[in-house]
């Protein structure tokens, strides 16, 4: 569904994307994750057909962003970073209006049903403006449904919003899985392993590290820390239990206890028998 | 084309639903009155009345209008970022451009037809000339469609719309003082092209006396036609930015 090869963007001299590649397939559901800069919003852009790529190609349910521009930007359901409003439109008007710009013939109908999707067709008549923060990104998502792309793109949709309201965006994004393809962008790593099937993280224009969610954390993973005090035992027995733990890499005594630090790349609760000896404190 | 409408639908439905074009439109309509009854007053007394009178002052006060009614149309979309999703639509530049300028040339032209109340008016007191009412009409509907055109240029080259009025007042002010500057440049020819090349250049001396000529219509389909192409271009670009 979507094919990246070697895609560079360049802003002048600045080099915001410098030649990543990746593919998504049908029905999976694709983190990008990197800290600010990172060139999450450039790969999107390029992907929606916003912004030609410096170089590179990119093809999106099967059509060249550059070469098949309308009939990529066809297939593709878009939420910018800042979700774009019409804050004098109705709630209905707005989805509408998009559905008709995607080319929808029935596009009430359309409206009415991605409204519904994101629980918000109660509220159809009031004005943009009047949406609290979470409702307007739920709108939001709903103008990037309203035509049912094969693709859908969203950047960043957890921003600024409410736990509660995080949670059931994730869940909707999850959700879209089933008969979208999605790529969505986030800076937050448990936020992408609940969500995705795979993860790409980006740093500085490059793709770091490219994997499902488990395979990433055992790559990544950078152990455990516990402290740990110790009671009944004399120091130096409780260091040489300590150190000899499984999955213990090091241990250092620190204010009347100990700081264990479990070995890299062994996934949280491998290190489980250093917790379960924990003596009593 | 694909979209043009959907755009049009929009835009003119946001000038319904705005207060600032209501205030806009109230405003257009004050100043055409007053032109209208002080004329109207004095024609009555002294002069033979002039129909184009509504036309002919607008031809001035279209330098503030025009900017009013179009400021709005690009900065807005750039500043809050639905400028970038409507260009991942698959609508063309070419069919938003022509969207947005239609739907205020149509706002305009509705605020324009509300005026010709004063013309039954005249014709009700006096007999007025309808041919040259006419071509007054006909002259700074067109004359308005360049100034709307002017002003959607301006809108596009900013996200500020405070900056986007201010700089199509600037260029209207410009093109309508080259009507003044022929008169006080030395040189005969620099005095023809500059009145040529002015906006009232094209209104005064032909529409409003009643003559309909190729040329002036010409003249407003063209800068039109230019405004409408730069716009096209400073839109495209904001895809490379
Ligand atoms: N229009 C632009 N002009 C110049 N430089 C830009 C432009 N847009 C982005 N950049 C630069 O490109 C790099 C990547 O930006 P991008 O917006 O893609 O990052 P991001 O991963 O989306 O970051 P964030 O998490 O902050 O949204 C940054 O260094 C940014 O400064
Ligand atoms: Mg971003």
């Amino acid at each position: 569904m979507i094919q990246v090869e070697n895609l560079c963007r360049r802003y002048g001299p600045h080099t915001a994307l410098d030649g990543i590649s990746f593919e998504a397939a049908p029905g999976e559901v694709v983190g990008l994750l990197g800290p600010n800069g990172a060139g999450k919003t450039t790969t999107m852009r390029i992907l929606t057909g916003y912004m030609p790529p410096t170089s590179g190609r990119a093809v999106v349910a099967g059509f060249d962003v550059q070469t098949q521009s309308m009939q990529a930007r066809a297939a593709v359901g878009y939420l910018p970073e800042r979700v774009p409003l019409y804050p004098d439109m109705t709630v209905a008007g707005y989805v509408t209006f998009w559905a008709q710009m995607r080319g929808i013939r029935k596009a009430r109908t359309a409206a009415q049903q991605a409204l519904e999707q994101v629980d918000l067709w109660d509220r159809r008549r009031s004005l943009v403006r009047s949406l609290s923060k979470g409702m307007r990104q739920r709108l939001g998502l709903a103008q990037a449904l309203v035509h049912a792309p094969s693709v859908v793109i969203l950047d960043e949709p957890t921003i600024g919003i409410d736990p509660q309201q995080v949670i059931d965006v994730r869940q909707a994004v999850r959700g879209l899985g089933v008969k979208h393809t999605v790529l969505f962008s986030t800076h937050i790593l448990t936020e992408a392993e609940q969500v995705c099937d795979r993860v790409i993280i980006l740093n500085q224009g490059r793709i770091v590290a490219h994997g499902t969610p488990s395979e990433l954390r055992a790559t990544l993973y950078a152990g455990d820390r516990l402290y740990v005090q110790v009671s009944k035992l004399n120091p130096e027995a409780a260091l040489k239990a300590l150190k000899s733990a499984t999955g213990v890499a090091r241990v250092e005594p620190s204010d009347g206890g100990y700081l264990v630090y479990g070995q890299p790349n062994i996934a949280p609760g491998r290190t489980s028998q250093v917790r379960s000896r924990r003596p009593a404190g | 084309m694909i979209g043009v409408g959907t755009v049009f639908r929009r835009e003119l439905a946001a000038y319904f639903t705005s207060p600032i074009a209501y205030l806009i439109g109230a405003a257009f309509l004050l100043v055409t009155a007053l032109v209208f009854n002080s004329n109207l007053t004095l024609a009555l007394t002294q002069e033979p009345v002039n129909p184009a009178i509504v036309p002919n002052a607008l031809s001035f006060f279209l330098i503030f209008f025009g900017p009013v009614l179009t400021m709005r149309l690009l900065a807005e979309e750039a500043r809050e970022g639905t400028l970038e999703l409507l260009l991942t639509t698959p609508v063309t530049e070419v069919a938003i451009v022509l969207g947005k300028f239609l739907s205020a040339w149509v706002f305009y032209s509705l605020l324009l037809a509300a005026t010709l109340v004063y013309q039954i008016i005249l014709s009700n007191v006096t007999q007025p000339e309808t041919g040259q009412a006419i071509a007054a009409y006909i002259g700074i509907w067109l004359y308005g469609g360049a100034a709307l055109a002017v002003g959607l240029l301006c809108s596009a080259l900013t996200e500020s719309q405070v900056v986007a009025a201010f700089l199509s007042v600037a260029v209207l002010l410009l093109l309508y003082l080259g009507e003044l500057a022929g008169q006080i440049v030395a040189s005969i020819d620099m005095a023809n092209l500059l009145r040529r090349l002015s906006m009232p250049g094209h209104y005064i001396g032909s529409f409003a006396s009643g003559l309909v000529r190729f040329e002036d219509i010409i003249y407003y389909a063209g800068v039109i036609a230019i405004a409408l192409f730069l716009t096209l271009r400073l839109v495209e670009l904001r895809r490379l930015r």
